[in-house]
């Protein structure tokens, strides 16, 4: 049959068919190997003949019948819009511009956040500290008995101060990493992360809630003429890991308030706003976290003396601040 | 009265996504299931890997017995984060399980997938039902409190995506994204472009344009997919079946078009086949002046409006 007797939606397919074959190849190469590894011409080609597919399937729409072409040309310029529309970038440039722009820009973008989470934090030190010096119940309450571990209110002062200068822990370096790392901390602080969506509630609490036990822990120790020392204790991985807590509560609050007072736009869409700050933040919080596995794991053993330890801990502390408030800004 | 926000008709189709150019694809989305399955799969490469490193660990002597639990837990950790942010980057939205399920992560707004989105869907994944998994595995069971938040926090996050049209997790929502079932481009054969077999066709049967006023969009492509399982070879025990399938066919069509001649079984299909391009021709001639035919029914249907 030739080109005249066709009717006009098969002739309208009969001038494009060998168009969408090659487009067909192209997208097979580019889902395979890769836009970014295809040549110049094979990648140009590709853009032009998806748009030429585009008007196609428009056209199409309006003139043909033929549910098989209309299904062809639907799954092809989908799959073509798919490898046009892919992510072009490499994971190496990504890492380097996530922690030298993108993060502490957001860091300091939501810095009444992450204010509020330090306050919660203080606030509930503030409570346990003064509840313990009132009542030493308290601590029972506070404390949960699995992280004691012997250290409370009975605890000769012998067996605290031990617990602080532990010269041979039984564990390898490793094993130390691993357990500090999934450690009670790192569990509250995914834990306030993710409840933060649930109306910001749940994360206040919990985070108040660590402080309380930190007060309580804290006081016990003062009680004993042991403060100064537990400070040190907890400075080499503490200041890392508080604030890795906070900024976790901080990225939950963000979320939390965007659920609950969406301003202008619906509460979908705040939560997708909040959410481009809040996810950096969370993932600020877990490279804290691995940091205070690491200082915790290995630095902890080998560093006794209590000057040393408040060097570290505030050192690496005063590192985390210069990082936030000096890295990616825009030159004027 | 309860106050609807918005007549549901108003809103676009589920599986439709709108690119920049502007000519909505269709874009089907996939269930639970499907994802479940690419996900089963996913934690299955990762933990097969965290096991070979973990058992490379124990035979060089790195660990002890005392922590091995914890090792075991934090490798794992360590591979599976990464992994799903890596793998959804390099190949554009899939990880492994997502390939072998032939699923996709796409943007909801039809724009590009950014890799903004891709971390935050991952870490949400960890934040949502991984992490509280692996806790609740390792949580001792004098917590019961945080043991039962944490499972009442998975079974929540997991009946988020049955509540939404377009099965989205909680990190769907906030990255900005959903899950769809890539599609397959097959062009088949256009059944009008063909000649059709037996000479003459055209001249045999020839329909007037009230005869193929009676049926609608909806009839032809039903008559095409007929048309294309009879393209194929039929197996001997089923052709009889098919031949009396297709005298009715026949039959039918010709007592509602009021097609007087007798036509001979060894013409149906040269019938149905000129029927076909007749029809589907006067329809797409209607089409192209504004008269869209959905079905047989268009008639009674576009009176009411």
């Amino acid at each position: 049959m030739d080109q005249g007797q066709l009717m006009r939606s098969a002739r309208f397919r009969k001038e494009r068919e060998a168009d969408w074959k090659r487009l067909e190849r192209l997208v097979t190469e580019a889902e395979t190997h890769g836009i970014q590894h295809m040549s110049f011409a094979a990648a140009r080609d590709l853009s032009a003949l998806y748009r030429q597919a585009t008007t196609a399937l428009a056209i199409a729409r309006e003139v043909s019948l033929d549910k098989a072409l209309l299904e062809y040309l639907e799954a092809l310029t989908a799959r073509a819009y798919l490898s046009v529309y892919a992510p072009q970038e490499r994971v190496g440039g990504v890492l380097r511009r996530f922690f030298a722009q993108s993060a502490p820009r957001a860091m300091r973008r939501s810095w009444p956040f992450i204010l509020a989470a330090y306050l919660c934090l203080g606030l509930g030190v503030f409570v346990g500290y003064l509840l313990y010096q009132e009542s030493t119940g308290w601590y029972h309450v506070f404390m949960p008995s699995g992280l004691a571990g012997g250290r409370g209110p009975e605890a000769t002062t012998e067996f605290l101060r031990r617990a602080l200068y532990d010269e041979a822990p039984d564990k390898s370096a490793l094993g130390a990493f691993a357990t500090f790392l999934f450690s009670h901390n790192t569990q509250v602080a995914f834990l306030v992360f993710g409840l933060g969506v649930f109306l910001c509630v749940p994360a206040i609490l919990l985070t108040v809630q660590n402080g309380l036990s930190l007060g309580a822990f804290f006081a016990l120790y003062v009680d004993r003429g042991l403060g100064v020392d537990l400070a040190a204790w907890l400075s080499v991985h503490g200041v890392t890991e508080l604030s890795a807590i906070c900024v976790a509560c901080a990225g939950g609050l963000q979320l939390g308030w965007a659920v609950l007072f969406p301003g202008d736009r619906t509460r979908r869409d705040a939560l997708r706003h909040a959410g481009r700050d809040a996810a950096k933040l969370a993932i600020v919080a877990a490279a804290m976290l691995l940091v205070a596995a690491v200082l915790e794991g290995f630095a902890r053993q080998l560093i006794q003396q209590p000057e040393t330890r408040f060097a570290l801990g505030w050192g690496v502390g005063l590192l985390w601040l210069a990082w936030v408030v000096l890295a990616g800004r825009s030159p004027r | 009265m309860i106050r609807r926000s918005r007549p549901s008709e108003k809103r676009p189709p589920v599986d439709e996504i709108m690119p920049p150019e502007g000519v909505p694809l269709k874009l089907k989305v996939a269930g639970v299931g499907v994802r479940l399955a690419a996900q089963i799969a996913d934690v299955l490469i990762t933990f097969v890997g965290a096991l070979a490193i973990f058992l490379l660990l124990i035979a060089l002597g790195a660990t002890d017995p005392t922590s091995t639990l914890a090792i075991g837990v934090m490798l794992f950790f360590l591979i599976r984060v990464p992994y799903y942010v890596v793998s959804e980057l390099v190949w554009n939205g899939q990880t492994l399980g997502k390939r072998l399920m032939k699923i996709k992560v796409v943007a909801h707004d039809g724009g590009p997938l950014t890799t903004h989105a891709v971390v935050a869907r991952n870490l949400m994944k960890e934040a949502e039902v991984l992490l509280p998994a692996t806790l609740l595995l390792a949580l001792d069971a004098d917590e019961p409190v945080l043991m039962l938040l944490g499972l009442a926090w998975i079974v929540i996050t997991l009946l988020v995506p049955l509540l939404n049209r377009y099965r989205m997790r909680l990190g769907d929502m906030i990255a900005g994204t959903h899950v769809i079932h890539l599609p397959v481009p097959i062009l088949l054969k256009d059944l009008a472009a063909e000649a059709p077999r037996g000479a003459a066709t055209g001249d045999r049967f020839t329909f007037l344009p009230h005869q193929l006023d009676h049926y609608g969009a909806f009839e032809l492509q039903t008559l095409e997919k007929f048309l294309r399982v009879e393209e194929r070879s039929v197996a001997l025990s089923e052709y009889t079946n098919h031949r009396a399938t297709l005298a009715a066919i026949v039959d039918r069509i010709q007592h509602k078009i009021g097609h007087a001649d007798p036509i001979p079984p060894s013409d149906h299909r040269e019938f149905l086949r000129a029927f076909y391009n007749a029809q589907r021709e006067h329809l797409e001639q209607r089409q192209l002046f504004g008269d869209r035919r959905k079905d047989k029914h268009f008639a009674a249907s576009s009176e009411d409006e």
